[in-house]
């Protein structure tokens, strides 16, 4: 081990500790995202407050550059989701497209680009939704690609991506067919919003408006070498998929604090009949803090892939949002008709809860994932 | 239910069409009088700039919808408790013994049973004979797992993977929700052990009815089997697919059969009668990879390449530890139990049979389980009851070619004595100073 560390090139230390992240982080929480956190819940899109939050380092502590720092970023977005879980939920959307393009080995993509990306004077989301079911086995592929002289070209529609606009970008996979339309692999490319991406507007969502989620229209969309990010993409998949599935645990993590909190505020005024209701903010505060350590303890070998890994990853986002799901309806009964009111954080977190088990992975996918990986491989197929 | 009763332009009847991308179902009856579609039009007929009313995808992204895509049989039609009660992990002869003995105790007590796979009821070790008397799935299957659910009124989760467990807020999680107990009993047996360079896709293993229906399933008649492994399993399955009609080859790196549990002269005995039921034995073989090639598989070892039409992997058996270990269980090559009281190092958390490990040791065998399920049943109730106390099983292997008992402890220290050696019979003897340790009879 010793003879391995001396060989190897550490990174530049990080240009701020974990302490200055988290520190800076939660000053941005507290106060201006706090304020704004309704107004994005109805469609604000906080791309200033991005941009601060990238400033303190909260959206790459995770890069190779930043020192790996799964646990950190994972923290950063518990912490913003205290306030504001669609911020939490751009926030991952950010953080694992700079996952993409850190681990694509791609010059074009890893340099000034990733640079920018890292500190939020450049925005851009992931595709992804559809690619991770197609891989499960859920549901099918919706891109199709084409190799051309130089690159792909690339068309067909996704539904509601977020944290994309005209001059984003997202990373993004496509089916290869070849002639007769079979499918010989797939590829992973960043796909920039420009005039040939068609954005169109999603149905209204019930919250969490302000995430600027568009569905994605490509018709011959030409994807330069210089744009791919994996080529092929299942084993860059394989690759990155408990980083990815680990890092969305922030949110969770986050929306279940402020819950917490919001059950603690009401505890001098209410105390006395709120100790009649189920779930109490002490026992919630334990079981979170198990939860946070188990995910801060996977945070530590992001990149593994084994069976076992994967399955506690899986598992750590499923009680997650059940957890979440839990937790904002406590501090719903907590808080009672103050809790209830529009403008209320309470009601805003259920449906943050809510969005925590729906979206992709959805605790009904983890669970299907979770069988899938659990059952045996046999010949022919058979299980 | 379309809008519309009956088409008449002669289409035939009214179809479907699923969106690929968020599952709306367009039906033709219907239409979509938001999007400018009135009930009735044909999906042929919708204009290429129409989109779908959920999630704006196009026409293009649609494809013919046929139904629901079916779901496997999942939760036993039982009534699901309102409290939290008792909870099985694991329905093979252990997970059901268990049941069983709670249910002849107490009729009330709310019991869920958490399974892999079906629930069927099936005696495993049958199993290893199964092929050569001709038996078919259907038959081994003693009673399905709803009847045997339904009868002792226990909810069966089948089809369910416990993947989590919280042993300090007695929560069980799994594949189908999370499942809260108030003590919980882990009989999720042990899986074979696989080695790497063998792929799963092409290398069976056979440690349960579902794994033996699709080999059963797969077979031809007169195949090549050739089996690693030359254990107690691996020995029984040679000898019952050789009974079958198969040509059975079967390696091992030691150079006898079951020769790191037998003394040789019987280990010799027994190779001796595999070569006359015609199986092939290789001993000293270390398995190296595993290919297909031109419709047959390729077994690459340290003695050549064996080619066959199935190969069965038989090395060994190990206790999945994740469920285990992430809930903070004791775990010592089998889930730590206490030998009296066969509770884990979790209050209020049992595990018995094949998973379970007894001062340091698993013991895979069915004859003590009847009795572990006896003592965690009365303790899951709080009702008295004589501790367990663990014997090392009497073994008798099922190979017809040889049928071998087996009594005490086979290996360690002392010398094995011939009683009788002859045509018919072998008995020898174990002994260590003025102890008799073992004995064998074939």
């Amino acid at each position: 081990m010793a003879q391995t560390a001396a060989l190897r090139i550490d990174p530049a230390p990080p240009a701020l500790p974990d302490a200055a992240i988290l520190a800076a982080t939660s000053a941005i929480a507290d106060g201006p995202l706090a304020a704004a956190a309704a107004r994005i819940d109805h469609g604000e899109y906080p791309l200033p407050l991005m941009a601060d939050l990238g400033a303190a380092g909260a959206l790459g502590a995770h890069l190779k550059g930043n020192g790996s720092r799964f646990g950190l970023a994972i923290s950063a977005m518990e912490t913003a989701s205290r306030a504001c879980g669609a911020t939490g939920f751009l926030m991952w959307a950010h953080d694992v497209c700079g996952l993409y393009l850190d681990q694509s080995g791609n010059p074009a993509l890893e340099g000034a680009m990733l640079e920018d990306h890292a500190a939020g004077r450049s925005f851009g989301g992931t595709a992804l939704s559809n690619p991770m079911k197609a891989f499960s086995g859920i549901e099918p592929m919706l891109l199709r690609a084409r190799k051309v002289a130089g690159g792909y070209v690339v068309r067909g529609a996704l539904p509601w991506v977020s944290h994309i606009g005209r001059g984003q970008y997202c990373g993004a996979i496509a089916a290869v067919e070849g002639v007769g339309g079979s499918v010989s692999h797939e590829i992973m490319f960043l796909l920039r919003c420009d005039d040939r991406a068609e954005l169109r507007p999603c149905p209204v969502f019930s919250g969490m408006e302000g995430t600027s989620t568009w569905g994605i229209r490509l018709d011959d969309y030409f994807v330069p070498a210089d744009d791919l990010i994996a080529d092929p993409a299942r084993p860059f998949i394989a690759r990155i998929k408990g980083a990815f599935i680990l890092l969305q645990t922030g949110m969770a993590l986050g929306v279940s604090a402020g819950a917490i909190a919001s059950m603690r505020e009401v505890e001098g005024p209410l105390g006395h009949v709120n100790q009649f209701l189920d779930d109490q903010p002490d026992d919630l505060e334990a079981e979170l803090a198990d939860l946070r350590a188990g995910i801060l303890a996977l945070a530590e070998t992001p990149f593994e892939t084994s069976k076992d890994y994967l399955l506690s990853v899986l598992d750590a986002r499923a009680q997650g949002a059940e957890f979440t799901l839990r937790a904002t309806q406590a501090a719903l009964l907590h808080q009672g008709a103050r809790g209830y009111l529009a403008s209320a954080g309470p009601q805003r977190r259920i449906r943050e809860a809510h969005f925590v088990a729906i979206v992709t992975p959805a605790i009904k996918h983890l669970r299907w994932e979770m069988a899938r990986l659990s059952r045996d491989v046999m010949p022919g197929g058979a299980a | 239910m379309s809008a519309l009763p009956e088409p008449t332009d002669g289409l035939g009847p009214w179809r479907q069409y699923l969106c690929r991308a968020c599952g709306l179902v367009y039906d033709e009856g219907e239409g979509d009088l938001d999007g400018g579609l009135p009930p009735g039009t044909r999906f042929e007929d919708i204009p290429e700039d129409w989109v779908c009313p959920v999630c704006g995808v196009s026409k293009a992204d649609f494809e013919p919808y046929a139904g629901p895509r079916v779901a496997p049989v999942a939760v036993a039609p039982s009534v699901r408790p309102r409290r939290a009660g008792l909870v099985i992990v694991g329905a093979g002869i252990a997970g059901w013994n268990v049941a069983e003995a709670i249910r002849a105790l107490d009729g009330a007590v709310p019991v869920t049973l958490v399974s892999a796979c079906a629930g069927d009821a099936y005696h495993k070790p049958e199993l290893s004979v199964a092929m050569g008397r001709g038996l078919t799935p259907e038959r081994l299957v003693k009673e399905t797992g709803h009847e045997k659910a339904a009868r002792l009124g226990v909810r069966l989760m089948a089809q369910t993977f416990a993947v989590g467990l919280d042993p300090a807020r007695r929560r069980l999680r799994t594949t189908r929700g999370t499942v809260p107990f108030t003590r919980l009993v882990l009989a999720q047996g042990a899986a074979p052990v696989l080695p790497a360079c063998l792929p799963p896709d092409l290398c069976w293993r056979i440690n349960s009815l579902d794994a033996w229906r699709a080999l059963h399933g797969a077979l031809k008649p007169a195949s090549r089997i050739a089996i690693l492994g030359a254990g107690m399993v691996g020995c029984e399955l040679a000898d019952d697919l050789a009974r079958a009609g198969h040509a059975v080859t079967l390696l091992d790196r030691t150079a006898l059969p079951l020769g790191a549990v037998l003394p040789e002269t019987a280990a010799r005995r027994l190779a001796a009668r595999f070569a006359q039921a015609g199986i092939g034995f290789f001993g000293g073989v270390e398995v190296r990879g595993l290919s297909r090639a031109d419709g047959a598989l390729a077994l690459e070892t340290s003695a050549g390449t064996f080619a066959a039409d199935q190969v069965v992997s038989a090395i060994g058996l190990a206790t999945e530890s994740r469920l285990a270990r992430t809930a903070g269980l004791a775990f010592a090559g089998g889930i730590a139990v206490d030998p009296a009281t066969l509770q884990t190092s979790a209050p209020g958390i049992h595990a018995l049979g094949d998973c379970v490990s007894i001062a340091g040791a698993p013991c895979r065998f069915i004859e003590p389980i009847a009795r572990q399920a006896q003592v965690i049943a009365h303790a899951l109730l709080d009702m008295p009851c004589a501790p367990y106390a663990h014997v090392t099983p009497v073994i008798r292997l099922k190979t017809r070619a040889l049928p071998l008992v087996i009594e005490g402890e086979m290996t360690g220290e002392g010398d094995w004595r011939v009683l009788r050696d002859d045509a018919e019979h072998l008995e020898m003897e174990r002994w260590r100073g003025g102890t008799r340790l073992a004995r064998l009879a074939a």
